[in-house]
Order: C-alpha cells, then sequence, then structure tokens
C-alpha cells in the first residue's frame, strides 16, 4: 500500500466523520429551534386562550337590568332630588367605605335640607371596589340592596339608614344578606316581598358590576368623591375646607340668579329624566 | 509514572473537577428554577379570579390605552402561569429565562414609572392592585422583590442546564 493510498483513505474517513458531525450539529440545532418555536407559540396562545376565558367570565359593563329611575349612560347613576335644580352633586360612594360613612353622616342632613330646597339634585354612583381591596361581598350586597331601594322608591332614607349602621370596613357584616333587609325595616315601607327577594337574589348584581367598572375608568381612585357642577369639592374645594356650612355657600354662590327646582316630591325617586346632569369626569367642567 | 501519566492523571482530575461544578451548578439551577416556577405560578393563579381586578391594576399604572388594559390585564396572569409551567418541568428553561428576564423588566420600570410620577397604586404583581392611598405604596419593597426575580432569572439565562428537567431528556 501506498502512502498516499493510506492518507487517502483516511482522508476519506476523516471527511465522513466531520460530515456527520456537522450533520448531527445541524439535526440538534434544528431540535432545538422546534422547541423553541414550539414554545413560544405555546406562551402566545396562553395568553391569547386566557384573554378569550376571561372575556368570556367577565361581567359585561352594560347591566342586565337597572333599578327604576336610574339616568345617564347605561343608567348606571341614581338620582336624588329635584332634576331640575340649579346646582348637581355627583358622589361616587362605596357602602363599606369608612370614609364614605363619615360624610354621609355629616352631610346627609345638609343635602337633603339643600334638595329639598330645590337648591340641589344628587348623582349617586355606589360604587363597590372595598370587596376587592378587603375580599368580600358587603359592598356588592350594600349596592345591590341600594338599587332595591331605589326601585320602591326608598333610596334616600335607605341610604342614610346603611351609612348610620355602618360597620367597620374590615368587617364584613353585609356579606350577611339579612343584615341589609333589617336595616331597612327602620324605613317604614320599603321592607317587602319584593324588596327582600332583590336583596337575596342579588338582583341588580350586573348592574352594581357596570358600576363599579364605570368608577374603574373614571380616573378617580377613592371614595368618596364629591363633585359640585362637575368640580371636587372634597376634602376641598381650592383651598376651603368642606363643611356643612360651606357646602351650602358654595351651592348658594354657584346658584345665584339661578331659579331653583321643582320642591314636594325630592324624597321620592324623581322619574327618568334628563342625562344632562351627569358629568363626564374626564372632561374638564364647564361650569 | 511517566510524565505523560502525570498528565493525564492531572487532566482527568479537572474534567472531574469540572463535571462537579457542573453538577453542582445543575443542583442550584435546579432550585432556580423551580423557585421561579413558584413565583410565576402564584403571580399568574393570584390574578385570575377577578378578570375586572386584573384589568383595573395594570388601568391603574396609567401607561396603557384603554383599549390594551383588558387584553394585557386578562392575558398576562395565563402568560405566567405557562411560563411556571415550562420552568417547573423544565422546558426551554433559557427561552423561559430570557421572557421572565424580559418581563420583570417591564414590570420594574412600570413600577418606578408610577413612582416617578407620583400616582399612588399597588403593583397588583400578587393579584389585587389598583390605587392605594399614598401612605400604603410600597414601590421599593416591589422593585427590590422584582429585582430578586430578576437575578433569579438572568441566572437561569447563562445557566439553564438543570437537573430533572424536559430539557436534559429531549438532550437539548
Amino acid at each position: 500500500m501506498s502512502e498516499k493510498n493510506r492518507d487517502g483513505k483516511r482522508t476519506a474517513r476523516e471527511r465522513m466523520k466531520e460530515e456527520r458531525v456537522a450533520r448531527e450539529a445541524k439535526d440538534a440545532r434544528k431540535k432545538k429551534l422546534l422547541v423553541v418555536g414550539a414554545v413560544l407559540v405555546v406562551l402566545a396562545g396562553a395568553a391569547g386562550i386566557g384573554f378569550a376565558v376571561q372575556s368570556g367570565r367577565s361581567s359585561s359593563d352594560t347591566p342586565k337590568a337597572a333599578p327604576a329611575g336610574a339616568i345617564g349612560p347605561k343608567n348606571l347613576v341614581i338620582p336624588d332630588g329635584p332634576a331640575n335644580a340649579p346646582s348637581t352633586l355627583v358622589v361616587y360612594e362605596d357602602p363599606r367605605c369608612p370614609a364614605c360613612g363619615a360624610f354621609e353622616r355629616e352631610f346627609a342632613p345638609t343635602i337633603d335640607q339643600l334638595q329639598d330646597q330645590g337648591k340641589l339634585y344628587n348623582n349617586y354612583h355606589i360604587v363597590s371596589f372595598i370587596d376587592r381591596h378587603d375580599g368580600g361581598k358587603g359592598s356588592k350586597n350594600g349596592a345591590n340592596a341600594l338599587a332595591c331601594a331605589q326601585d320602591a322608591g326608598y333610596f334616600r332614607a335607605y341610604h342614610d339608614v346603611l351609612y348610620k349602621n355602618q360597620p367597620d370596613e374590615t368587617v364584613d357584616s353585609w356579606k350577611d344578606k339579612s343584615k341589609l333587609i333589617d336595616l331597612a325595616k327602620q324605613v317604614p315601607g320599603l321592607d317587602s316581598p319584593t324588596f327582600e327577594a332583590c336583596v337575596n337574589t342579588n338582583k341588580y348584581g350586573s348592574w352594581v358590576s357596570a358600576v363599579e367598572q364605570d368608577f374603574d375608568k373614571s380616573g378617580y381612585t377613592s371614595t368618596p368623591t364629591v363633585l359640585l357642577n362637575g368640580k371636587s369639592i372634597y376634602p376641598k374645594n381650592g383651598s376651603e375646607d368642606i363643611t356643612p356650612d360651606n357646602l351650602v355657600k358654595w351651592v348658594n354662590e354657584a346658584n345665584q340668579g339661578k331659579p331653583l327646582g321643582t320642591t314636594g316630591s325630592a324624597s321620592a325617586s324623581p322619574a327618568p329624566s334628563s342625562t344632562a346632569a351627569e358629568t363626564d369626569p374626564n372632561q374638564a367642567p364647564t361650569s | 509514572m511517566s510524565e505523560k501519566g502525570v498528565a493525564r492523571v492531572a487532566e482527568s482530575e479537572s474534567v472531574l473537577r469540572r463535571r462537579a461544578t457542573g453538577s453542582a451548578f445543575e443542583w442550584l439551577s435546579t432550585a432556580v428554577r423551580l423557585g421561579l416556577a413558584v413565583v410565576w405560578g402564584w403571580a399568574g393563579l393570584a390574578k385570575i379570579s377577578d378578570p375586572a381586578v386584573a384589568a383595573q391594576a395594570v388601568r391603574a399604572y396609567r401607561i396603557l390605552p384603554e383599549s390594551l388594559v383588558k387584553p394585557v390585564g386578562y392575558g398576562l396572569p395565563f402568560l405566567e402561569l405557562a411560563l411556571a409551567v415550562l420552568l417547573l418541568i423544565g422546558l426551554a428553561v433559557r427561552v423561559a429565562a430570557v421572557i421572565s428576564v424580559v418581563l420583570l423588566l417591564v414590570f420594574i420600570a412600570g413600577i418606578a414609572s408610577t413612582w416617578a410620577r407620583g400616582i399612588s397604586v399597588d403593583c397588583g404583581c400578587f393579584g389585587g392592585g389598583g390605587a392605594v392611598a399614598a401612605s400604603q405604596t410600597q414601590y421599593l419593597q416591589e422593585i427590590l422583590r422584582d429585582i430578586g426575580f430578576l437575578l433569579m432569572a438572568l441566572w437561569l439565562v447563562f445557566r439553564p442546564r438543570t437537573k430533572a428537567s424536559v430539557d436534559a431528556w429531549l438532550s437539548l
């Protein structure tokens, strides 16, 4: 065998070995790419499927049913007082929120008086975000019960009773609906089989959830949020603290030269009326 | 022993040592991999129960437009869960680690941005989220925690070989 021949054989063997190594490396790369690609597809798929699943599970931002006389886009707002009063007070409140309780206990008599004098029209957004923060059901149950009271025509009275009997924020008493029905007995005429069924079946659950979603998107992040003619006045209006006296003063100032609203049926739920009073919080106040 | 023999013994010793440290790293990487799997699994599960809360947690950062709030709020938890599953079984560990790094950088940037803009939010990292009172913000803790997770993910980017993994089984 000549030297040349042996060299030739060796290079052929080496070449084959190199090719095999190269092929294996290529196969390994291919396998790796395949796995990486498949994994990326799975990850994207997981996010997509998750979006679809959660979209199906999430409650609609349009309520299935709204309480009688609710106003505004999608009927998410409960009006109280004369709709043609010259000033409007928008209040975002959570039934479980302690600051809302303090606000209501301090200001409810003044607000009721201003309404009864035809000076003020209230728009309530009954939100329920405390249930998320603290866990529980009291905000949602309370909001539903308020919608039931609105249906029955006793929103204002029941609203006042609830805030006067508000449990501590961390104590979720109102997860028990019978407590809400017990409190309704303090409002003469409210408690009825219809009201109790409304509370017990969570009749306005979809409305409560839609009101909360509307609040989520409002840009307001705390309760109570109180807007007099579109301008935030809680806890301060400019540099002045909100007090019952100041509230009366601000309303009177805003109402100067304007005719008062119709009084007489202030505590009853007014009929559905103009939605003009409902201000869009994302827009600058127009007045 | 000949010089050659000594050299060969020394060589095989160093190979052994390298294998031993390699193995130690693989065990460490395995622990990091499983730890990160728990983090993503916990974070994902906690955000699934109430879609509205997840959406609000995203919205509260005031970074994304409304049209992206729900896709991110609804989809992100499932992406986190998918990452948890990949890390748990040890499939495509490096890919999962790279995506973890990217996600964590985005989260840290988001939290830092709300902090810088003076918006009071709970990061919603493990469920919850949304606006909170200014006194209840925990930006520094949240960022430090995420940096810890980031270091874990970075470790796996550079040392993705782990024990008891599908990657090893597939000899990737």
